[in-house]
């Protein structure tokens, strides 16, 4: 720590504390107009210049960005720097007469009247003072860099490049939000919203909190969705060894960190132009090992959580570099990454089983980690060539294929092949989470999270302890993720950023702050009032419940299809059950009333199974109930009515069901 | 050709030593920007065409050398070794030169230098006053070598500071003898290079970031060219003391930006730089030893704050050029946020010699005891172009603490016809007008800085009395306020505002207000810029107040200048020395001259508008200003 004193007052500092910070933290006012808390100093305004003395000498600097090195004493007003102020406003008061925040500072520095003649003077109260803020916010929050300066000088001036309307700006209007006197102003007239001034005042909110929050919640501008391989791998949660486990010892060279030093940082790579959350991240002059552009310097664009799952850790490679491989050439070939990982990691736990041997896969070894061979197995797959044919057609069509012709057993392939209505798991382990086993199985397109991700909220935060609970969170969440899709929306924003008092709420896992801004974005956009989230929930039922009715129609709808395979309900393997025992021992204990002492691994897999399925089987039952549906999952003919949407057609598919 | 080694450098110089021996004199045409501008080229190619018609091209070597210096009198011939100096030369001399000097062994009298005030012949270089009170340190090899072969370079013993250094010193000993030197930076801002040095190698060890070596060459001040002048006359010098500073700070990359208007300079750069990556001294293995070493050329697009150290490194990392505040210095974070060194390419240019002859020697040259605290004086020479009303307009190099009238009459040869010296200004735009009451200050970084103005990069403008301070002030703002970035209040607000006045009061309408606003204006600016380039920019301001006070208070109160420029204050007469020759009237541009031939001329004053043409032409002193 560093002794520093202000005025009269001592206080300690870390080394490198900014010596406005440390002002402000004691409460000791110094004025500042360039400044903003969201955006890093610029020194340029030199309103907040403070006489600071260090060893006997005494200078002026710039409090905004001064790092507090050494012991010093520094003065916020010491008559150097009172007139310092007041014959600088004197200055900015004889360009921007009536800007209210000069006028204000100045007046309070005795500064009173615009002394000088000024060639620019100009009389307008939302002048623009060159703060630089809006530029600052456009490339240091937005990471855009679309308006700069032009002009040198007094010719200085915010613009876009040459002065033309840049279509890169979409009007985020974070320059708008961080201007300190109303010189920039966002109207969005081009897609005439109802109330364009509304959708700022939200969006600006959500701006603020990603700009300033983000790098200590998420992290996603700097990581992306990275951030979550070490929080899964802490929780048990990252699929390894296809779903085996929920962590490895080797997952450190998976981790962000890893990422951060691979990505090309700062890059401007949202989903659209604006995007400040721009969790996409990108590694640039990658060389290639293998494949047709082997050899070649290529940015690759990823990978995200779920790459680094799939082509990771659950086909027990750690090597980033071959992710990151895998994740060009399932890019480049138009491949699913976590198709492809989840189906090649079934094929490796069939390897490491004896159902298949280098002779079955043409010579190559499908050891979990044989991260060379996953390479050349999705070249054969893009090529249509040797075993790459058999992984490329999936898990499903894989069980078929191995049962018919080597004779692997069905049931164990049931057992361990993670798919569900013939999609590939997503990358997170469910086997601790009742909720998330149906936020997966029952998920309508598939074992896909993007319908519910209640892991958290039932395992860690055990929110959602009865099956009430959790079928109403299997209504909720599926119902407001839907609601995304219909907008258009990207999910990440509404909770991978939360605001500073998002725990403090009734319901912190809704994020109730930004349900309201959701709602207020639908109103203003379109002028069709909506009020509460019921409303976004009634939207998106109708549009839920006619899925479904088309799964029915296609044969996957009812009950029997939103079971998923054992693996993703509990340990299958001995090996399994033995690699986290204590756990499973404590839960035949507590929950099921077996004593797990005098039993064998078998048989306590069997009574923890048992106890798993019926579970589920109860979960089912309470989700159904809860969305209007019968016991075989089908939507009653008074759901269909009451969201309107049963017409004649519809009632003839559910008919024969019910 | 071949790499060169430590064992075969001395070879190497030998080498050309001997091919120059074979000549029985050469002919060093002066190829700097100002005599190329003055066709010295065309000198050069007729000097080679009329010796191969007299069979010569065996006997004399035609060269085309860097800057002289004395580019006044430009183009410069010197024959050497008698070193006969000829000047102001057209192409059509070049025949009579060859016939009765090489030829006939009489040198032609008209092409040779006159001393100013006994009009008296003087034929030897180093007899002329201009050169013989100058001492050259960075400029040693000024007109001797050829800039455009490394070969010439070897020969003057170029290149063996630095294999001087890699056979025999420790990264440590190179420091510690640049720090010994107590060489300052040349660039303005006189920080100690070795201070600097050193803070940039304990930087390397805290954040273990590779440094990286830069040369500012981004010289933007009016009237200065010291820079270009050395890299166009010998930019080996500067590669070597790159070499030298990468060796001590453990640097394998180094940059030199150069500004887009120097052409030649940039030219020769690139030159020097293939040829000392084609020859072993830059690159992988210099002089065939593990030292690696390479330098990338990065040319800036002609903004005067980007001489400004972090505007310089923002140009050169692709942002805008403009300056940050400097709490953490460049020599921790600097190119790329890692650590790095910059100074600029005179200081370069000095190091070889000092690692050649140590640091003590140089020390030795100069102001004060520098060898235990380098603030304590100024060691070494300083590089100055003379300019403005002086009769030896030139690039000259003189001792630290030579007085500022030894540099203005003994080397500058005074002022022109017959005029009063006025001021002088130092240091660029930025830098301030001292009066002749301070010509017998010495020249060094304290004394120029204590008198309001500063050594700068060398900039030295000589003013006559017909000169307006007030208006110099104004010239000076007005190019200080286009130049400004805009980034930071004081120096943009201030240099509109103190144009503005300034140009109010020069039009006769200012007010004794005017006067503390522009203190008040001044001392914002100089407290409180983001950078140098605003906190020194109202030095012509302050130092004109200070020294010229008067004439700020004849325009203010009596409506007066008393220099005769500002137009709206004055105007022209033409007195009975008349001899109406019609000149003046013939060249005025408003038609305001009337009267016959051999009549007193009169100038209409509705019509005048003060450009002063008449009194220019006037052959008879006949035309006066009020």
């Amino acid at each position: 720590m560093i002794s520093i004193k202000i005025n009269n007052d001592t206080f300690e500092v870390k080394p490198g504390t900014i010596l406005l910070d440390a002002a402000r933290k004691n409460k000791i006012p110094i004025p500042t107009l360039c400044d903003h808390e969201a955006l890093t100093a610029d020194g340029n305004c030199r309103l907040c210049l403070t006489e600071v003395t260090v060893n006997g000498k005494s200078k002026l600097v710039t409090a905004c960005n001064y790092p507090i090195r050494e012991p010093l004493q520094a003065s916020t007003k010491s008559e150097r720097v009172i007139a310092f102020r007041k014959n600088l406003l004197t200055m900015m008061l004889s360009r921007w007469p009536n800007v209210p925040m000069i006028r204000e500072y100045a007046e309070m520095y005795g500064a009173s009247e615009p002394a000088y003649q000024h060639p620019q003077r100009n009389e307008d109260k939302n002048a623009c003072i060159l703060c630089t803020r809006c530029v600052r916010a456009c490339n240091e929050i937005t990471w855009e860099e679309i308006i700069g300066f032009a002009g040198r000088g007094a010719t200085r001036r915010v613009a876009m490049p040459f002065d033309e309307q840049y279509d890169r700006c979409i009007g985020c209007a974070t320059c708008a939000a961080v201007c300190p006197t109303g010189a920039l102003q966002v109207y969005d007239e081009a897609n005439k919203p109802v109330d364009a001034k509304r959708i700022s005042r939200f969006g600006l909110r959500l701006a603020s909190e990603l700009a300033t929050m983000d790098h200590e919640q998420c992290g996603m501008r700097r990581y992306g969705t990275t951030n979550l391989v070490g929080i899964m791998d802490a929780y048990d949660l990252l699929p390894t060894h296809n779903y085996k486990f929920g962590g490895h010892a080797e997952a450190k060279n998976l981790y962000k960190e890893v990422w951060g030093t691979l990505f090309k940082p700062h890059t401007p790579d949202g989903c659209w132009a604006g995007c400040i959350m721009s969790c996409a991240h990108g590694i640039d002059d990658f060389e290639l090992k293998s494949g047709p552009y082997k050899g070649d310097k290529v940015l690759v664009d990823g990978p995200e959580y779920e790459t680094v799952g799939g082509c990771g850790s659950n086909i027990g490679v750690f090597d980033p570099h071959i992710v990151v491989e895998l994740n060009f050439y399932c890019d480049t070939y138009g491949i699913d990454t976590i198709s492809f990982g989840t189906a090649l990691a079934f094929a490796m736990e069939c390897y490491e089983n004896g159902i298949l041997d280098k002779e079955k896969t043409g010579g190559l070894d499908l050891s979990f980690g044989q991260g060379d061979n996953a390479l050349e197995i999705l070249h054969q797959m893009a090529r249509g060539e040797g075993f790459g044919v058999v992984v490329g057609q999936g898990i499903r069509k894989m069980k078929q294929i191995f049962a018919e012709k080597y004779g692997a057993d069905p049931v164990f392939m049931q057992d361990i092949g993670m798919e569900c209505k013939g999609l590939e798991y997503s990358e997170y382990v469910s086997k601790e989470s009742l909720a998330q086993q149906g936020g997966f199985a029952m998920a309508q397109k598939g074992p896909q999270h993007d319908e519910a991700w209640l892991i958290f909220m039932d395992m860690v935060n055990k929110q959602i302890p009865t099956f009430e609970d959790k079928a109403e969170a299997l209504y909720y969440f599926p119902m407001f993720r839907t609601w995304f899709g219909l907008m258009g929306l990207c999910k990440l924003p509404w909770n991978d950023i939360e605001p500073a008092d998002n725990a403090q709420t009734d319901e912190p896992h809704k994020v109730p702050k930004h349900v309201e801004g959701y709602i207020n974005y639908y109103s203003s956009v379109t002028g069709n009032e909506i009020t509460h989230e019921n409303d976004i929930l009634n939207q998106s039922a109708k549009v839920y419940n006619f899925q479904r009715v088309f799964n029915i129609r296609m044969g996957f709808g009812t009950r029997e299809y939103d079971r998923g395979p054992y693996r993703a309900m509990g340990p299958v393997t001995d090996e399994e059950y033995e690699s986290r025992a204590e756990r499973y021992d404590e839960q035949l204990k507590e929950l099921v009333g077996v004593d797990p002492t005098k039993l064998g691994t078998a048989e306590k897999k069997a009574a923890l199974r048992k106890y798993r399925e019926e579970q589920y089987e109860g979960l089912m039952d309470a989700v159904y109930k809860r969305r209007g549906w019968t016991e075989n999952g089908i939507p009653t003919l008074e759901t269909l009515k009451r969201l309107g949407i049963d017409f004649p057609w519809v009632v003839d598919v559910v008919k024969p069901h019910l | 050709m071949a790499r060169i080694d430590l064992k075969s450098l001395g070879a190497a110089a030998k080498a050309e030593r001997e091919r120059l021996a074979q000549y029985k004199g050469m002919l060093m045409v002066c190829a700097g920007t100002g005599c190329v501008s003055a066709k010295a080229f065309n000198i050069r190619d007729g000097l080679n065409d009329a010796l191969k018609k007299h069979k010569l091209d065996r006997d004399y070597l035609v060269v085309a050398t860097g800057c002289n210096g004395f580019c006044g009198q430009g183009p410069i011939m010197v024959v050497q070794p008698q070193g006969i100096f000829y000047q102001k030369l057209k192409e059509k001399d070049v025949e009579e030169i060859v016939e009765s000097h090489l030829i006939g062994g009489t040198p032609v009298e008209k092409y040779l230098y006159k001393d100013i005030s006994s009009d008296a012949v003087i034929p030897q270089m180093d007899d002329i006053p201009f050169f013989s009170k100058q001492k050259l340190i960075a400029l040693r090899n000024k007109g001797l070598v050829d800039p455009e072969s490394i070969d010439s370079y070897f020969e003057r013993e170029g290149y063996s500071a630095l294999a001087k250094a890699l056979e025999k010193m420790q990264p440590q000993q190179i420091l510690d003898e640049v720090k010994r030197s107590g060489l300052r930076g040349r660039g303005g801002g006189g920080f100690p290079a070795g201070v600097k040095w050193e803070s940039c190698i304990e930087a390397v060890g805290k954040t273990e970031k590779k440094p990286v070596l830069v040369c500012n060459a981004d010289e933007g001040d009016p009237g200065a060219f010291m820079d270009r002048s050395i890299i166009e006359t010998d930019p080996h010098t500067v590669l070597e003391g790159m070499c030298l500073g990468a060796l001590a700070i453990g640097a394998d990359e180094g940059y030199i930006y150069i500004r887009k208007e120097y052409p030649l300079a940039l030219t020769r750069l690139e030159k020097a730089l293939a040829q000392a990556r084609e020859r072993g001294l830059l690159g992988n293995g210099i002089l065939g030893t593990e030292f690696n070493f390479d330098i990338t050329i990065h040319r800036g697009a002609g903004a005067f704050v980007c001489g400004e150290s972090t505007a310089l490194m923002a140009s050169m990392e692709g942002r805008v050029g403009e300056p940050r505040t400097k709490y953490i210095h460049n020599v921790e974070s600097g190119y790329k946020e890692r650590p790095t060194v910059l100074n600029n390419v005179e200081s370069w240019a000095n190091i070889p010699v000092i690692i050649d002859k140590g640091g003590e020697w140089f020390a030795g040259i100069g102001t004060g005891d520098v060898s235990k605290n380098p603030w304590n004086g100024s060691s070494g020479t300083k590089v100055f172009s003379l300019v403005g009303n002086i009769n030896n307009t030139g690039l000259v190099e003189v001792p630290m603490g030579i007085s500022l009238r030894e540099i203005i009459f003994d080397v500058g040869g005074g002022i022109p016809n017959g005029r009063e010296f006025k001021a002088v200004q130092t240091g660029g735009p930025s830098g301030g007008c001292l009066p002749a009451s301070l010509l017998d200050e010495p020249v060094d970084f304290d004394t120029l800085t204590k008198a309001g103005s500063m050594m700068g990069s060398g900039g030295m403008i000589v003013m006559d009395d017909r000169t307006c301070m007030v208006d110099v002030a104004r010239y000076f703002i007005e190019f200080l306020k286009d130049e400004s970035c805009g980034k930071c209040t004081p120096c943009r607000e201030g240099n509109t505002t103190l144009h503005e006045i300034l140009t109010r009061i020069t039009e006769g309408k200012g007010t004794q207000a005017d006067l503390s606003a522009l203190a008040d204006i001044a001392g914002v600016m100089a407290e409180g810029s983001l950078c140098q380039l605003g906190a020194t920019a109202c030095n012509p301001v302050l130092s004109t107040l200070r020294y010229f006070r008067d004439e700020y208070e004849a325009h203010v109160n009596d409506k007066r200048c008393p220099g005769g420029v500002c137009k709206d204050l004055i105007t022209y007469t033409i007195i009975d020395k008349c001899t109406g020759c019609l000149l003046c009237k013939k060249k005025c541009p408003t038609e305001a001259v009337s009267g016959a031939k051999k009549e007193l001329h009169v100038i209409d004053q509705e019509k005048c508008i003060q450009c002063g043409i008449c009194m220019d032409v006037c052959k008879d002193d006949a035309v006066r200003v009020e």
